[in-house]
Protein backbone atom coordinates (compact mmCIF):
# COMPACT_ATOMS: atom_id res chain seq x y z
CA UNK A 1 0.00 0.00 0.00
CA UNK A 2 1.42 3.42 -0.97
CA UNK A 3 2.14 5.93 1.79
CA UNK A 4 0.38 8.70 -0.08
CA UNK A 5 -2.28 8.03 -2.67
CA UNK A 6 -3.75 10.80 -4.77
CA UNK A 7 -6.64 9.74 -6.98
CA UNK A 8 -8.24 12.03 -9.56
CA UNK A 9 -7.70 15.06 -7.40
CA UNK A 10 -8.80 18.48 -8.57
CA UNK A 11 -8.67 21.64 -6.53
CA UNK A 12 -10.55 24.78 -7.32
CA UNK A 13 -10.01 27.92 -5.29
CA UNK A 14 -12.64 30.53 -4.99
CA UNK A 15 -11.19 33.93 -5.53
CA UNK A 16 -13.27 36.97 -4.81
CA UNK A 17 -11.88 40.29 -5.84
CA UNK A 18 -12.69 43.10 -3.43
CA UNK A 19 -14.42 40.69 -1.14
CA UNK A 20 -16.62 42.51 1.36
CA UNK A 21 -15.10 42.21 4.80
CA UNK A 22 -18.07 43.35 6.83
CA UNK A 23 -21.80 42.78 6.84
CA UNK A 24 -22.24 46.47 6.10
CA UNK A 25 -20.14 46.25 2.93
CA UNK A 26 -21.80 43.02 1.87
CA UNK A 27 -25.22 44.60 2.14
CA UNK A 28 -24.13 47.74 0.28
CA UNK A 29 -22.55 45.70 -2.46
CA UNK A 30 -25.35 43.17 -2.64
CA UNK A 31 -25.56 41.53 -6.06
CA UNK A 32 -22.39 43.09 -7.39
CA UNK A 33 -19.70 40.69 -6.48
CA UNK A 34 -16.76 39.58 -8.54
CA UNK A 35 -16.20 35.90 -7.83
CA UNK A 36 -13.72 33.90 -9.86
CA UNK A 37 -12.42 30.42 -9.63
CA UNK A 38 -8.89 29.19 -10.05
CA UNK A 39 -8.18 25.56 -10.84
CA UNK A 40 -4.93 24.90 -9.03
CA UNK A 41 -4.98 21.16 -9.76
CA UNK A 42 -6.79 19.08 -12.32
CA UNK A 43 -7.26 15.32 -12.23
CA UNK A 44 -3.99 14.54 -10.56
CA UNK A 45 -3.38 10.86 -9.77
CA UNK A 46 -0.26 9.73 -8.04
CA UNK A 47 0.90 6.99 -5.72
CA UNK A 48 3.97 7.52 -3.57
CA UNK A 49 5.38 4.28 -2.23
CA UNK A 50 6.35 3.83 1.40
CA UNK A 51 9.96 4.72 2.04
CA UNK A 52 10.49 6.47 -1.27
CA UNK A 53 11.83 9.96 -1.90
CA UNK A 54 9.57 11.81 -4.30
CA UNK A 55 10.47 15.08 -6.00
CA UNK A 56 7.99 17.56 -7.41
CA UNK A 57 9.01 20.14 -10.00
CA UNK A 58 7.14 22.73 -12.02
CA UNK A 59 6.82 26.41 -12.80
CA UNK A 60 5.69 29.00 -10.29
CA UNK A 61 1.97 28.68 -9.80
CA UNK A 62 1.77 25.17 -11.23
CA UNK A 63 0.12 23.78 -8.11
CA UNK A 64 3.01 22.13 -6.24
CA UNK A 65 2.35 23.79 -2.89
CA UNK A 66 -1.37 23.18 -3.30
CA UNK A 67 -0.73 19.48 -3.79
CA UNK A 68 1.39 19.33 -0.63
CA UNK A 69 -1.25 21.21 1.35
CA UNK A 70 -3.87 18.73 0.22
CA UNK A 71 -1.61 15.86 1.28
CA UNK A 72 -1.16 17.54 4.67
CA UNK A 73 -4.95 17.85 5.06
CA UNK A 74 -4.86 21.65 5.21
CA UNK A 75 -7.29 22.00 2.31
CA UNK A 76 -9.86 19.53 1.11
CA UNK A 77 -9.84 18.51 -2.57
CA UNK A 78 -12.69 19.82 -4.69
CA UNK A 79 -13.00 16.35 -6.17
CA UNK A 80 -11.06 13.13 -5.88
CA UNK A 81 -9.47 11.50 -2.88
CA UNK A 82 -6.22 11.80 -1.00
CA UNK A 83 -5.07 9.33 1.60
CA UNK A 84 -1.90 9.48 3.65
CA UNK A 85 -0.96 6.56 5.85
CA UNK A 86 1.01 7.30 8.99
CA UNK A 87 2.23 10.25 11.01
CA UNK A 88 2.65 13.15 8.66
CA UNK A 89 4.87 16.09 9.31
CA UNK A 90 5.00 18.99 6.89
CA UNK A 91 7.28 21.93 6.30
CA UNK A 92 5.33 24.21 4.05
CA UNK A 93 6.79 27.58 3.31
CA UNK A 94 8.02 29.84 6.02
CA UNK A 95 6.91 29.55 9.60
CA UNK A 96 4.94 26.41 9.08
CA UNK A 97 2.63 25.84 11.94
CA UNK A 98 3.93 28.29 14.52
CA UNK A 99 1.79 30.53 16.61
CA UNK A 100 3.59 33.90 16.58
CA UNK A 101 2.63 34.84 20.14
CA UNK A 102 3.92 31.64 21.70
CA UNK A 103 7.53 30.98 22.57
CA UNK A 104 9.59 28.53 20.57
CA UNK A 105 9.30 25.94 23.30
CA UNK A 106 5.52 26.30 23.60
CA UNK A 107 5.24 26.01 19.85
CA UNK A 108 7.23 22.80 19.90
CA UNK A 109 4.72 21.32 22.34
CA UNK A 110 1.78 22.65 20.36
CA UNK A 111 3.20 21.21 17.15
CA UNK A 112 3.77 17.91 18.87
CA UNK A 113 0.15 17.87 20.03
CA UNK A 114 -0.99 18.52 16.46
CA UNK A 115 1.07 15.58 15.28
CA UNK A 116 -0.36 13.35 17.96
CA UNK A 117 2.60 13.36 20.34
CA UNK A 118 2.24 13.90 24.07
CA UNK A 119 4.16 16.32 26.24
CA UNK A 120 6.44 13.62 27.56
CA UNK A 121 7.47 12.55 24.08
CA UNK A 122 8.09 16.14 23.04
CA UNK A 123 10.03 16.88 26.20
CA UNK A 124 12.27 13.93 25.38
CA UNK A 125 12.88 15.29 21.89
CA UNK A 126 13.29 18.88 23.06
CA UNK A 127 17.04 18.83 23.53
CA UNK A 128 17.64 17.51 20.02
CA UNK A 129 15.22 20.02 18.57
CA UNK A 130 16.91 22.98 20.25
CA UNK A 131 20.32 21.68 19.27
CA UNK A 132 19.49 21.20 15.61
CA UNK A 133 17.59 24.48 15.32
CA UNK A 134 20.48 26.46 16.78
CA UNK A 135 18.10 29.05 18.26
CA UNK A 136 19.75 28.60 21.67
CA UNK A 137 18.34 30.71 24.48
CA UNK A 138 15.79 32.29 22.20
CA UNK A 139 13.79 29.10 22.42
CA UNK A 140 11.95 30.82 25.27
CA UNK A 141 11.24 33.99 23.31
CA UNK A 142 8.08 34.41 21.25
CA UNK A 143 8.68 33.14 17.71
CA UNK A 144 7.45 36.40 16.21
CA UNK A 145 10.84 37.93 17.01
CA UNK A 146 12.72 35.16 15.18
CA UNK A 147 14.56 35.84 11.95
CA UNK A 148 13.17 34.01 8.92
CA UNK A 149 16.10 31.61 9.07
CA UNK A 150 15.50 30.82 12.73
CA UNK A 151 11.81 30.33 12.12
CA UNK A 152 12.52 27.86 9.41
CA UNK A 153 15.28 26.08 11.29
CA UNK A 154 13.05 25.51 14.28
CA UNK A 155 10.27 24.30 11.99
CA UNK A 156 12.61 21.88 10.31
CA UNK A 157 14.00 20.65 13.61
CA UNK A 158 10.53 19.85 14.88
CA UNK A 159 9.51 18.20 11.63
CA UNK A 160 12.44 15.80 11.55
CA UNK A 161 12.53 15.09 15.28
CA UNK A 162 8.98 13.82 15.64
CA UNK A 163 9.84 10.59 13.83
CA UNK A 164 7.54 11.27 10.92
CA UNK A 165 6.42 8.44 8.69
CA UNK A 166 5.75 10.94 5.93
CA UNK A 167 7.63 14.21 5.55
CA UNK A 168 6.49 16.93 3.17
CA UNK A 169 9.02 19.63 2.40
CA UNK A 170 8.15 22.66 0.30
CA UNK A 171 11.12 24.69 -0.85
CA UNK A 172 12.06 25.81 2.64
CA UNK A 173 15.64 24.73 2.96
CA UNK A 174 16.63 27.47 0.54
CA UNK A 175 16.17 30.05 3.32
CA UNK A 176 18.82 28.49 5.57
CA UNK A 177 22.52 29.17 5.39
CA UNK A 178 24.95 26.78 3.69
CA UNK A 179 25.72 24.87 6.89
CA UNK A 180 22.06 24.39 7.69
CA UNK A 181 21.23 23.24 4.18
CA UNK A 182 23.86 20.55 4.53
CA UNK A 183 22.42 19.41 7.83
CA UNK A 184 18.93 19.34 6.34
CA UNK A 185 20.07 17.08 3.57
CA UNK A 186 21.82 14.80 6.03
CA UNK A 187 18.68 14.62 8.13
CA UNK A 188 16.48 13.83 5.18
CA UNK A 189 18.90 11.11 4.13
CA UNK A 190 18.88 9.54 7.56
CA UNK A 191 15.08 9.73 7.75
CA UNK A 192 14.88 8.09 4.37
CA UNK A 193 17.13 5.25 5.43
CA UNK A 194 14.91 4.88 8.48
CA UNK A 195 11.96 4.25 6.17
CA UNK A 196 10.33 7.70 6.10
CA UNK A 197 8.52 8.64 2.91
CA UNK A 198 9.63 12.07 1.76
CA UNK A 199 7.99 14.41 -0.72
CA UNK A 200 10.16 17.35 -1.71
CA UNK A 201 9.16 20.35 -3.81
CA UNK A 202 12.19 22.04 -5.25
CA UNK A 203 13.27 24.36 -8.01
CA UNK A 204 16.74 22.92 -7.65
CA UNK A 205 16.57 20.31 -10.40
CA UNK A 206 20.09 19.03 -9.67
CA UNK A 207 19.00 18.27 -6.11
CA UNK A 208 15.94 16.42 -7.34
CA UNK A 209 18.07 14.30 -9.70
CA UNK A 210 20.48 13.51 -6.91
CA UNK A 211 18.10 12.73 -4.05
CA UNK A 212 14.88 11.44 -5.46
CA UNK A 213 13.82 7.93 -6.42
CA UNK A 214 10.93 9.29 -8.40
CA UNK A 215 9.73 12.66 -9.54
CA UNK A 216 6.65 14.36 -10.91
CA UNK A 217 6.23 17.47 -13.04
CA UNK A 218 3.22 19.69 -12.56
CA UNK A 219 2.28 22.10 -15.29
CA UNK A 220 -0.71 24.40 -14.99
CA UNK A 221 -2.26 22.09 -12.40
CA UNK A 222 -1.88 18.94 -14.49
CA UNK A 223 0.62 16.20 -13.81
CA UNK A 224 2.57 16.17 -17.06
CA UNK A 225 4.83 13.26 -16.26
CA UNK A 226 5.88 11.09 -13.42
CA UNK A 227 8.67 8.55 -13.14
CA UNK A 228 12.45 8.46 -13.18
CA UNK A 229 13.77 11.81 -11.86
CA UNK A 230 16.27 12.23 -14.70
CA UNK A 231 13.63 11.75 -17.36
CA UNK A 232 11.07 13.94 -15.64
CA UNK A 233 13.54 16.75 -14.99
CA UNK A 234 14.84 16.54 -18.58
CA UNK A 235 11.32 16.79 -19.96
CA UNK A 236 10.62 19.75 -17.68
CA UNK A 237 13.83 21.53 -18.70
CA UNK A 238 13.10 20.97 -22.39
CA UNK A 239 9.71 22.52 -21.83
CA UNK A 240 11.28 25.47 -20.02
CA UNK A 241 13.71 25.99 -22.92
CA UNK A 242 10.77 25.79 -25.35
CA UNK A 243 9.08 28.80 -23.87
CA UNK A 244 7.73 28.18 -20.42
CA UNK A 245 4.47 27.32 -18.76
CA UNK A 246 0.98 26.82 -20.01
CA UNK A 247 -1.06 29.98 -19.79
CA UNK A 248 -2.42 30.52 -16.28
CA UNK A 249 -4.90 28.01 -14.93
CA UNK A 250 -8.30 28.79 -16.42
CA UNK A 251 -11.63 29.61 -14.97
CA UNK B 1 -8.38 -4.42 14.27
CA UNK B 2 -11.85 -3.07 13.82
CA UNK B 3 -13.20 -0.38 16.05
CA UNK B 4 -16.67 -1.36 17.09
CA UNK B 5 -17.74 1.71 18.99
CA UNK B 6 -15.88 4.69 17.64
CA UNK B 7 -18.10 7.08 19.59
CA UNK B 8 -17.43 5.35 22.87
CA UNK B 9 -13.73 5.02 22.16
CA UNK B 10 -13.57 8.69 21.32
CA UNK B 11 -15.45 9.58 24.50
CA UNK B 12 -12.96 7.60 26.57
CA UNK B 13 -10.08 9.26 24.71
CA UNK B 14 -8.98 5.90 23.39
CA UNK B 15 -8.80 6.82 19.74
CA UNK B 16 -5.66 8.65 18.63
CA UNK B 17 -7.72 11.45 17.12
CA UNK B 18 -9.54 12.01 20.41
CA UNK B 19 -6.26 12.05 22.32
CA UNK B 20 -4.79 14.54 19.89
CA UNK B 21 -7.89 16.69 20.28
CA UNK B 22 -7.65 16.54 24.06
CA UNK B 23 -3.98 17.54 24.00
CA UNK B 24 -4.74 20.48 21.77
CA UNK B 25 -7.62 21.62 23.96
CA UNK B 26 -5.26 21.50 26.90
CA UNK B 27 -2.55 23.48 25.10
CA UNK B 28 -4.98 26.19 24.05
CA UNK B 29 -6.54 26.34 27.50
CA UNK B 30 -3.12 26.70 29.10
CA UNK B 31 -2.17 29.42 26.70
CA UNK B 32 -5.34 31.37 27.47
CA UNK B 33 -4.95 30.94 31.21
CA UNK B 34 -1.35 32.03 31.10
CA UNK B 35 -2.15 35.04 28.98
CA UNK B 36 -4.74 36.09 31.55
CA UNK B 37 -2.83 35.58 34.74
CA UNK B 38 0.79 35.31 33.86
CA UNK B 39 0.95 32.52 36.40
CA UNK B 40 0.75 34.58 39.54
CA UNK B 41 -1.66 34.89 42.40
CA UNK B 42 -2.12 38.61 41.97
CA UNK B 43 -3.24 37.94 38.41
CA UNK B 44 -5.93 35.60 39.65
CA UNK B 45 -7.13 38.12 42.22
CA UNK B 46 -7.06 40.78 39.56
CA UNK B 47 -9.44 38.71 37.48
CA UNK B 48 -12.00 39.01 40.27
CA UNK B 49 -11.90 42.76 40.15
CA UNK B 50 -14.19 43.08 37.18
CA UNK B 51 -17.02 40.80 38.31
CA UNK B 52 -16.90 42.21 41.84
CA UNK B 53 -17.03 45.75 40.51
CA UNK B 54 -20.03 44.82 38.38
CA UNK B 55 -21.77 43.39 41.43
CA UNK B 56 -20.97 46.52 43.43
CA UNK B 57 -22.21 48.91 40.76
CA UNK B 58 -25.45 47.09 40.02
CA UNK B 59 -26.11 46.61 43.73
CA UNK B 60 -25.67 50.32 44.24
CA UNK B 61 -27.95 51.29 41.37
CA UNK B 62 -30.67 48.69 41.77
CA UNK B 63 -30.36 47.61 45.38
CA UNK B 64 -29.61 50.93 47.03
CA UNK B 65 -30.95 53.62 44.72
CA UNK B 66 -33.97 51.79 43.28
CA UNK B 67 -34.38 49.76 46.47
CA UNK B 68 -34.89 46.51 44.61
CA UNK B 69 -35.37 43.67 47.01
CA UNK B 70 -34.21 40.15 46.53
CA UNK B 71 -36.17 37.17 47.80
CA UNK B 72 -34.79 35.78 51.01
CA UNK B 73 -32.22 33.04 50.94
CA UNK B 74 -32.98 29.55 52.08
CA UNK B 75 -32.18 30.21 55.73
CA UNK B 76 -34.20 33.40 55.58
CA UNK B 77 -31.35 35.42 57.02
CA UNK B 78 -29.99 37.34 54.16
CA UNK B 79 -31.97 39.43 51.80
CA UNK B 80 -28.95 40.67 50.06
CA UNK B 81 -29.60 41.93 46.59
CA UNK B 82 -25.88 41.80 45.79
CA UNK B 83 -25.77 38.06 46.36
CA UNK B 84 -28.90 37.43 44.34
CA UNK B 85 -27.27 39.41 41.56
CA UNK B 86 -23.88 37.76 41.94
CA UNK B 87 -25.33 34.27 41.61
CA UNK B 88 -26.85 35.14 38.25
CA UNK B 89 -23.81 37.06 37.13
CA UNK B 90 -21.43 34.14 37.62
CA UNK B 91 -23.29 32.14 35.02
CA UNK B 92 -23.86 35.10 32.73
CA UNK B 93 -20.11 35.78 32.71
CA UNK B 94 -19.40 32.23 31.58
CA UNK B 95 -21.82 32.72 28.71
CA UNK B 96 -20.75 36.22 27.74
CA UNK B 97 -16.99 35.56 27.91
CA UNK B 98 -17.21 32.43 25.80
CA UNK B 99 -19.39 33.92 23.05
CA UNK B 100 -17.13 36.97 22.74
CA UNK B 101 -13.96 34.96 23.25
CA UNK B 102 -14.76 32.44 20.52
CA UNK B 103 -14.16 34.99 17.79
CA UNK B 104 -10.88 36.04 19.37
CA UNK B 105 -9.71 32.45 19.84
CA UNK B 106 -10.57 31.73 16.23
CA UNK B 107 -8.59 34.75 15.03
CA UNK B 108 -5.68 33.64 17.17
CA UNK B 109 -5.29 30.39 15.25
CA UNK B 110 -6.63 31.09 11.78
CA UNK B 111 -3.20 32.02 10.38
CA UNK B 112 -1.77 28.90 11.95
CA UNK B 113 -4.53 26.78 10.48
CA UNK B 114 -3.55 27.91 6.98
CA UNK B 115 -0.18 26.26 7.46
CA UNK B 116 -0.89 23.13 9.42
CA UNK B 117 -3.91 20.93 9.86
CA UNK B 118 -5.49 20.58 13.28
CA UNK B 119 -9.11 20.44 14.36
CA UNK B 120 -9.73 24.18 14.73
CA UNK B 121 -12.58 23.70 17.19
CA UNK B 122 -10.01 22.66 19.81
CA UNK B 123 -8.88 26.29 20.07
CA UNK B 124 -12.40 27.41 20.97
CA UNK B 125 -13.01 24.51 23.32
CA UNK B 126 -9.68 25.28 25.01
CA UNK B 127 -10.65 28.92 25.42
CA UNK B 128 -13.97 27.88 26.90
CA UNK B 129 -12.22 25.54 29.32
CA UNK B 130 -9.98 28.38 30.47
CA UNK B 131 -13.05 30.57 30.94
CA UNK B 132 -14.72 27.92 33.06
CA UNK B 133 -11.61 27.73 35.18
CA UNK B 134 -11.63 31.47 35.74
CA UNK B 135 -15.34 31.46 36.50
CA UNK B 136 -14.90 28.73 39.07
CA UNK B 137 -12.89 31.26 41.02
CA UNK B 138 -15.83 33.67 40.95
CA UNK B 139 -18.13 30.81 41.90
CA UNK B 140 -15.83 29.96 44.78
CA UNK B 141 -15.99 33.51 46.11
CA UNK B 142 -19.78 33.39 45.88
CA UNK B 143 -19.93 30.08 47.74
CA UNK B 144 -17.52 31.34 50.41
CA UNK B 145 -19.71 34.37 51.07
CA UNK B 146 -22.73 32.09 51.23
CA UNK B 147 -20.84 29.88 53.67
CA UNK B 148 -20.16 32.86 55.92
CA UNK B 149 -23.90 33.54 55.89
CA UNK B 150 -24.51 29.86 56.66
CA UNK B 151 -26.47 29.48 53.45
CA UNK B 152 -25.01 26.36 51.89
CA UNK B 153 -26.34 22.91 51.14
CA UNK B 154 -25.79 19.87 48.94
CA UNK B 155 -27.69 21.63 46.15
CA UNK B 156 -24.44 23.47 45.39
CA UNK B 157 -23.51 20.53 43.15
CA UNK B 158 -25.87 22.01 40.58
CA UNK B 159 -23.82 25.20 40.32
CA UNK B 160 -21.05 23.58 38.22
CA UNK B 161 -23.77 21.85 36.21
CA UNK B 162 -25.36 25.19 35.39
CA UNK B 163 -21.99 26.69 34.51
CA UNK B 164 -21.23 23.79 32.22
CA UNK B 165 -24.60 24.12 30.48
CA UNK B 166 -24.04 27.86 30.03
CA UNK B 167 -20.61 27.08 28.55
CA UNK B 168 -21.98 24.53 26.09
CA UNK B 169 -24.73 26.87 25.01
CA UNK B 170 -22.24 29.72 24.58
CA UNK B 171 -19.78 27.55 22.66
CA UNK B 172 -22.50 26.52 20.22
CA UNK B 173 -23.25 30.17 19.52
CA UNK B 174 -19.53 31.00 19.60
CA UNK B 175 -18.75 28.40 16.93
CA UNK B 176 -21.21 30.03 14.58
CA UNK B 177 -20.11 33.57 15.43
CA UNK B 178 -16.44 32.70 14.91
CA UNK B 179 -17.05 31.32 11.43
CA UNK B 180 -19.14 34.29 10.33
CA UNK B 181 -16.77 36.77 11.94
CA UNK B 182 -13.84 35.27 10.06
CA UNK B 183 -15.41 36.72 6.90
CA UNK B 184 -17.42 39.65 8.12
CA UNK B 185 -15.36 41.46 10.68
CA UNK B 186 -18.16 43.60 12.12
CA UNK B 187 -19.92 40.54 13.56
CA UNK B 188 -17.86 40.91 16.73
CA UNK B 189 -19.22 44.40 17.29
CA UNK B 190 -22.78 43.31 16.53
CA UNK B 191 -22.36 40.42 18.96
CA UNK B 192 -21.28 42.77 21.73
CA UNK B 193 -24.39 44.85 21.16
CA UNK B 194 -26.70 41.84 21.08
CA UNK B 195 -25.13 40.48 24.26
CA UNK B 196 -25.48 43.73 26.14
CA UNK B 197 -29.19 43.76 25.26
CA UNK B 198 -29.40 40.06 26.11
CA UNK B 199 -28.06 40.75 29.60
CA UNK B 200 -31.22 42.64 30.45
CA UNK B 201 -33.46 40.02 28.87
CA UNK B 202 -32.47 37.57 31.57
CA UNK B 203 -33.50 37.99 35.19
CA UNK B 204 -30.10 38.85 36.61
CA UNK B 205 -30.51 42.40 37.89
CA UNK B 206 -34.20 41.84 38.57
CA UNK B 207 -36.39 39.03 39.85
CA UNK B 208 -38.60 37.18 37.36
CA UNK B 209 -41.77 38.02 39.32
CA UNK B 210 -41.56 41.79 38.80
CA UNK B 211 -41.63 41.44 35.00
CA UNK B 212 -44.97 42.76 33.69
CA UNK B 213 -47.16 40.37 31.72
CA UNK B 214 -47.36 42.75 28.77
CA UNK B 215 -45.74 46.05 27.93
CA UNK B 216 -46.01 48.07 24.72
CA UNK B 217 -48.09 45.21 23.32
CA UNK B 218 -45.27 42.72 23.83
CA UNK B 219 -45.65 39.66 26.02
CA UNK B 220 -42.57 40.61 28.01
CA UNK B 221 -42.89 38.02 30.77
CA UNK B 222 -43.24 35.27 28.20
CA UNK B 223 -40.18 36.51 26.29
CA UNK B 224 -38.04 36.54 29.39
CA UNK B 225 -39.35 33.12 30.32
CA UNK B 226 -38.60 31.68 26.88
CA UNK B 227 -35.03 32.95 26.88
CA UNK B 228 -32.95 29.76 27.05
CA UNK B 229 -30.54 31.33 29.52
CA UNK B 230 -33.41 31.99 31.89
CA UNK B 231 -33.62 28.32 32.83
CA UNK B 232 -29.86 28.11 33.36
CA UNK B 233 -30.05 31.12 35.68
CA UNK B 234 -33.02 29.57 37.47
CA UNK B 235 -31.04 26.37 38.07
CA UNK B 236 -28.17 28.46 39.46
CA UNK B 237 -30.40 30.46 41.79
CA UNK B 238 -32.00 27.32 43.14
CA UNK B 239 -28.58 25.78 43.68
CA UNK B 240 -26.82 28.60 45.52
CA UNK B 241 -29.47 31.00 46.70
CA UNK B 242 -32.66 29.13 47.54
CA UNK B 243 -30.79 25.88 48.17
CA UNK B 244 -33.46 23.83 46.50
CA UNK B 245 -32.94 21.05 44.01
CA UNK B 246 -33.52 22.46 40.54
CA UNK B 247 -36.89 22.40 38.93
CA UNK B 248 -36.78 19.39 36.59
CA UNK B 249 -38.40 21.41 33.80
CA UNK B 250 -35.75 24.13 34.12
CA UNK B 251 -32.94 21.61 34.13
CA UNK B 252 -34.36 19.74 31.15
CA UNK B 253 -34.90 22.94 29.16
CA UNK B 254 -31.41 24.17 29.94
CA UNK B 255 -29.82 20.85 29.05
CA UNK B 256 -31.79 20.51 25.83
CA UNK B 257 -30.90 24.01 24.64
CA UNK B 258 -27.28 23.67 25.64
CA UNK B 259 -26.69 20.34 23.90
CA UNK B 260 -28.82 21.24 20.89
CA UNK B 261 -27.06 24.54 20.27
CA UNK B 262 -23.65 23.03 20.97
CA UNK B 263 -24.14 20.13 18.56
CA UNK B 264 -25.57 22.34 15.82
CA UNK B 265 -22.82 24.94 16.28
CA UNK B 266 -20.08 22.34 16.19
CA UNK B 267 -21.51 20.74 13.05
CA UNK B 268 -21.67 24.13 11.32
CA UNK B 269 -18.16 24.96 12.47
CA UNK B 270 -16.72 21.67 11.23
CA UNK B 271 -18.38 22.06 7.87
CA UNK B 272 -17.19 25.61 7.35
CA UNK B 273 -13.84 25.85 9.09
CA UNK B 274 -12.07 24.01 6.26
CA UNK B 275 -12.87 26.91 3.92
CA UNK B 276 -11.23 29.36 6.33
CA UNK B 277 -7.87 27.74 5.54
CA UNK B 278 -8.28 28.83 1.91
CA UNK B 279 -8.99 32.46 2.61
CA UNK B 280 -6.18 34.57 1.23
N1 LIG C 1 -5.69 29.99 -1.08
C1 LIG C 1 -5.74 30.25 -2.40
N2 LIG C 1 -6.75 30.97 -2.92
C2 LIG C 1 -6.83 31.21 -4.23
N3 LIG C 1 -5.94 30.77 -5.13
C3 LIG C 1 -4.90 30.04 -4.69
C4 LIG C 1 -4.74 29.74 -3.30
N4 LIG C 1 -3.61 29.01 -3.15
C5 LIG C 1 -3.09 28.86 -4.39
N5 LIG C 1 -3.86 29.48 -5.31
C6 LIG C 1 -3.61 29.50 -6.75
O1 LIG C 1 -3.36 28.17 -7.18
C7 LIG C 1 -2.32 28.16 -8.16
C8 LIG C 1 -1.22 27.21 -7.72
O2 LIG C 1 -0.54 27.76 -6.61
P1 LIG C 1 0.62 26.99 -5.83
O3 LIG C 1 0.97 27.80 -4.65
O4 LIG C 1 0.20 25.60 -5.60
O5 LIG C 1 1.82 27.03 -6.90
P2 LIG C 1 3.31 26.48 -6.75
O6 LIG C 1 3.48 25.44 -7.79
O7 LIG C 1 3.59 26.09 -5.36
O8 LIG C 1 4.16 27.76 -7.14
P3 LIG C 1 5.61 28.24 -6.59
O9 LIG C 1 6.64 27.49 -7.36
O10 LIG C 1 5.63 29.69 -6.92
O11 LIG C 1 5.67 27.99 -5.13
C9 LIG C 1 -1.88 29.59 -8.34
O12 LIG C 1 -2.53 30.10 -9.47
C10 LIG C 1 -2.37 30.28 -7.11
O13 LIG C 1 -2.70 31.62 -7.36
MG1 LIG D 1 4.85 26.93 -3.82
Amino acid sequence: MPAVEVSDVSKRFRLELNRPTSVKEAVLRFGRRDVRHVWALRDVSLAIEKGSFFGLVGHNGSGKSTLLRLMAGIHRPTSGRITAQGRLSALLELGSGFHPELTGRENVFLNGAMLGLGRRQMAAAMENIIELSGVGDQIDAPVKIYSSGMYMRLGFSVAVNVEPEILLVDEVIAVGDEEFQQRCLQHMESLRSGGTTIVLVSHDTALVRELCDRAGWLDGGCLRSVGDPDEVVDAYLVHVADGGPEPAAGR
Amino acid sequence: MTVKHPGLRAALLLSPAARTGARLVRSFAERETKALYKRNLLGWLWSLLKPLTTVAVYSLVFGVIYRATAPSTANGQAEVFALYLFSGLVVWNVFNTIVNGSMRWMDGVSELRKKIYFPTETALIGGAAATLLQSSLEALVLVLIMAVLANVSWTLVFLPVAMLLAALFALGLGFAAAIVNARYRDIQHLTTIVLSVGFFMVPIVYTPDIVPERAYGLPVARLVELNPLNSVIAVTRDAVYFLEPPDIADLATAAAWATGVFVAGLAFFRRRSMAISEEP
